[in-house]
């Protein structure tokens, strides 16, 4: 499942996906952490321009007192205008827009010594309009017994220091948390009064709690920006109390003024790290120490600050799963498309194909597979050309074959009006054209020639030339030479005609057919059996000689032998010593030998057929690697004659006039030719009535002359009976009791010298057999 | 095979044929004798076969022999066989009838 191309390219897809979300995780919580970090930054910074702000309100509220002390020390040293210093006091306080009220504050009596209380007082009203206030100058006010005032007035050095007091809630007019800034008005050194700038907290720290320090950086996040549930608490470290906190869990007016330590959360050294866990809530200290002691502290929840980036983060999380998801898929679905569809299609198509069938192949898209598929088709086409090719070349070669096997004596029997021999010869050429031949013909009226052959080489060639080879052979030996002379010259001239080296090797024989002289020549082949009369087979180691075609002027060893009657001489080529069966074991000679000697026909045709039996069953399924080519010659002499009709009563003066021919051509004796008549017609009118009671059949005969003997055969394919079992009549008896059936054979057994019956092969077979006796 | 018979008018009958008397022609001879000897106006009691022309004789012949001898003494009469070859005569030897046939 695994090994196709769609699970490999999917598993890497999946592989390379996974890397790229690993780095993409990596990468967006490192640019979270960033993201974070800078947030954090940035806070601080907007942090430090609001401290900024808030030092450069103190620098303004200084100078403002600086001011508002020389005024001060002018109404009390010249003519001491009130509506002057009120109108300059309002002057100073427009000036000064971020200064929420202040004053002057004589002693009391120092300026008269019938007014206790001489003061001047601005502030900002709604409109932001500077308002001078009369109202504090009374005895319900009380200026010098209020807390600022001592604070103030108890800590003021002529160096003209600022002194801050400890925040208070003003509970008349403006109600809410202040702080005051005072300084001393010094005239001539003497002390006589302060001056005061006060401070409204509660706006600041309004300020300060909505500050929202990722307003900027987060501002294309649409739900960034608004930070909840942060406070923030100011406070002075040098005279440790708290001036303000927003603290929700802390009622701030109660702890005004009070130690820094009763905050629960606070801490002398907390940094924008060091978080803060409040009522089960973690929170980020920012912190921002200012001149004066004073120190600012926001605290924002942790969630809060970074909800944004973290909402913004999984959202990416989210897409990138996504995307993870929908890639695998979208690729599985193109490939399928694009790559498995085509290949499927093309997969298809070449099975058809391969199971013969014509089609075009055509795959419009995608554009390789387009190309894949058109080169595929031409491929196709050529492999349809290129086998239509070689069928063609093909039956040209079975053609060839059959040119050469018809070039071949293959008209069996060749000469069938002769008695006097008989021959077969066949070739089996293996799958391609091959270089064996055989061929026979007479040289002259009593010289007949035979022979086998095997042209060195395989395939059209070794076939062309082996035609040649034996048009050569078969006209040199009609000239009439001698065989030694006719084997050199046919040498010669297949050196002549031979120019690709090939080479023959040959087994001949040369028969006189009416003496049974035979020359048999050895070139190079394999040793021939030869069978004599009531013999076994023997190989016919001859002298060999070089293969023709090799060298011109080669001398020819030739081996001279009579055949008699009946003797059968086996050739063959390569072919069959050399078939091969499947474990690579050769037939061989010896096989051939056992073979042949277990075949009791000495038919050639029969002899024939059951080596090639023997070789098939030897190979059993393996191909026949050569040609198996074979020839048998087998001698009959005129010493043999053989007789075959149907056993029909008619033809009994055929028979009759057989023995006679033959016994006058044999010079038999008039005698012997009585009783060769007398009993050829008893075992031909016992076949002919008896033996095919229900067919038709035939009756074979042959006679044969051996040494001395005179053999009469008689061979019948019918029921089986042996007439010999048949009782003696009795000669003695007299002529009225005697039957006059069952003389024949009686005579037959007496006038033979000898008379065997066998059954073989299904045919009954009497054997006679006559002393010759030469006629006197 | 040409066979004649001649009747010396009283009661002998003379056969006459020449060639083999075998398998091919020893029934027809054998019949034309037999019909000679019914048809005859006279009482046949002499068969005179003669073989100086017959010049093979096989165990259908022989056969054939014995049937006519097996006739004549039927109907009492005398089968004689006249000029028969030494070759023949053999033939006849070799299964005993020479013990009763006549030869003249």
């Amino acid at each position: 499942m695994f090994k196709t191309v769609r699970a490999k390219v999917i598993i890497t897809a999946i592989i390379m996906l996974t890397i790229l979300m690993c780095a993409f995780a990596w990468h967006t919580i490192i640019s979270r952490m960033k993201t974070k970090q800078l947030m954090v930054q940035n806070y601080v910074y907007s942090l430090d321009s609001f401290a900024n702000d808030i030092k450069f309100r103190i620098i303004k509220s200084e100078d403002n007192l600086k001011s508002l002390a020389l005024i001060g020390g002018l109404f009390y040293r010249t003519d001491r205008s009130y509506e002057l210093t009120d109108r300059v006091i309002t002057r100073i306080f427009e000036n000064y827009p971020s200064t929420l009220g202040g004053g002057i504050w004589f002693k009391p009596y120092i300026v008269d010594k019938s007014k206790k209380y001489v003061c001047f007082y601005a502030y900002r009203d709604k409109n932001n309009k500077v308002v001078i206030d009369k109202n504090f100058g009374n005895k319900e006010y009380d200026y010098p017994n209020q807390q600022w005032y001592k604070q103030i007035i108890s800590q003021v050095t002529p160096e003209r220091n600022i002194v801050w007091s400890k925040p208070y809630y003003e509970n008349l007019g403006s109600y809410t948390t202040m702080v005051t800034a005072g300084t001393g008005i010094y005239v001539d050194g003497e002390l006589v009064g302060i001056v005061t700038v006060d401070w409204e907290i509660d706006s600041i720290m309004d300020r300060v709690s909505q500050m929202k320090p990722i307003e900027k950086t987060l501002s294309m996040y649409k739900s960034g920006g608004k930070i909840q549930n942060s406070f923030a608490l100011l406070g002075n470290t040098n005279y440790d109390y708290i001036i303000a906190t927003t603290d929700p869990y802390l009622k701030n007016d109660n702890l005004i003024g009070h130690s820094l330590k009763e905050i629960p959360w606070y801490a002398n050294n907390l940094y924008e790290t060091t978080y803060i866990t409040y009522h089960g809530k973690k929170y980020v200290p920012f912190v921002k120490k200012m001149k004066n002691g004073m120190e600012l502290i926001i605290c924002i929840p942790k969630s809060e600050m970074f909800r944004a980036v973290d909402k913004f983060y999984s959202y990416i999380v989210l897409v990138m799963l996504f995307i993870g998801l929908i890639i695998p898929i979208l690729l599985y679905y193109s490939m399928n498309n694009y790559m498995i569809k085509p290949i499927d299609k093309l997969i298809n198509i070449a099975t058809k194909i391969g199971k013969g069938e014509d089609i075009e192949i055509k795959i419009e898209k995608p554009q390789e597979f387009a190309q894949l598929a058109s080169t595929f088709d031409k491929m196709t086409k050529d492999i349809k050309s290129i086998t239509i090719e070689k069928a063609k070349i093909n039956s040209e070669l079975s053609i060839a074959k059959s040119i050469q096997k018809a070039s071949l004596p293959n008209v069996f029997p060749p000469f069938p009006e002769r008695v006097d021999f008989d021959i077969f010869a066949s070739m089996d050429a293996a799958k391609e054209v091959g270089g064996d031949f055989y061929d026979f013909f007479f040289i002259n009226e009593n010289e007949f020639m035979f022979l086998i052959a095997d042209v060195s080489g395989k395939g059209i060639p070794a076939a062309l030339f082996m035609m040649t080879v034996k048009t050569l052979i078969n006209n040199i030996a009609q000239s009439g030479y001698s065989p030694k002379t006719l084997i050199e010259k046919v040498n010669k001239k297949i050196c002549e005609t031979n120019k690709q080296g090939f080479f023959v090797t040959m087994l001949a024989g040369i028969v006189d057919i009416y003496t049974g002289k035979m020359s048999i020549i050895n070139c190079g082949h394999n040793p021939p059996l030869l069978k004599r009369i009531n013999e076994k087979y023997e190989y016919l180691q001859l002298e060999s000689n070089y293969p023709l075609g090799i060298f011109e002027d080669a001398d020819f060893q030739i081996y001279e032998t009579t055949l008699n009657p009946g003797d059968l001489i086996y050739t063959y080529t390569d072919g069959i010593t050399e078939a091969t069966r499947a474990d690579n074991e050769i037939y061989g000679e010896k096989r051939l030998y056992e073979c042949l000697n277990h075949i009791e026909e000495t038919v050639p045709k029969i002899i024939l057929e059951k080596v090639k039996t023997s070789i098939l069953q030897y190979t059993e399924s393996a191909p026949q690697s050569d040609d198996i080519t074979m020839l048998a010659f087998k001698y009959l002499g005129h010493n043999y004659k053989t007789f075959k009709q149907e056993a029909k009563i008619e033809n009994y003066k055929e028979l009759y006039s057989w023995i006679h021919e033959t016994c006058s051509e044999w010079n038999l004796s008039k005698e012997l030719t009585n009783k060769l008549d007398m009993c050829g017609e008893e075992i031909f009118a016992n076949i002919t009535f008896y033996a095919y009671p229900e067919k038709n059949g035939t009756i074979e005969a042959e006679l044969k002359k051996e040494n001395s003997n005179i053999i009469l055969e008689f061979k019948d394919y019918g029921i089986e009976y042996n007439p010999l079992e048949k009782p003696d009549p009795d000669i003695n008896l007299p002529p009225e009791e005697r039957p006059l059936g069952g003389l024949g054979i009686f005579m037959t057994k007496e006038m033979t010298d000898s008379i065997y019956y066998k059954r073989e092969n299904d045919a009954n077979i009497l054997t006679l057999i006559f002393k010759e006796q030469m006629d006197s | 095979m040409d066979i004649k018979i001649k009747s010396n008018g009283f009661n002998t009958l003379f056969v006459q044929a020449a060639g083999r008397l075998d398998l091919d022609t020893s029934v027809e001879y054998g019949t034309t004798v037999k019909d000679a000897i019914e048809d005859s106006d006279t009482d046949i009691q002499e068969v005179v076969l003669d073989f100086s022309q017959i010049t093979f004789i096989s165990s259908f012949g022989l056969k054939i022999i014995l049937e006519l001898y097996k006739h004549m003494k039927d109907i009492n009469g005398v089968l004689k066989l006249k000029d028969v070859s030494e070759n023949l005569m053999n033939s006849f030897k070799m299964v005993g009838f020479d013990k009763f046939l006549v030869f003249e």
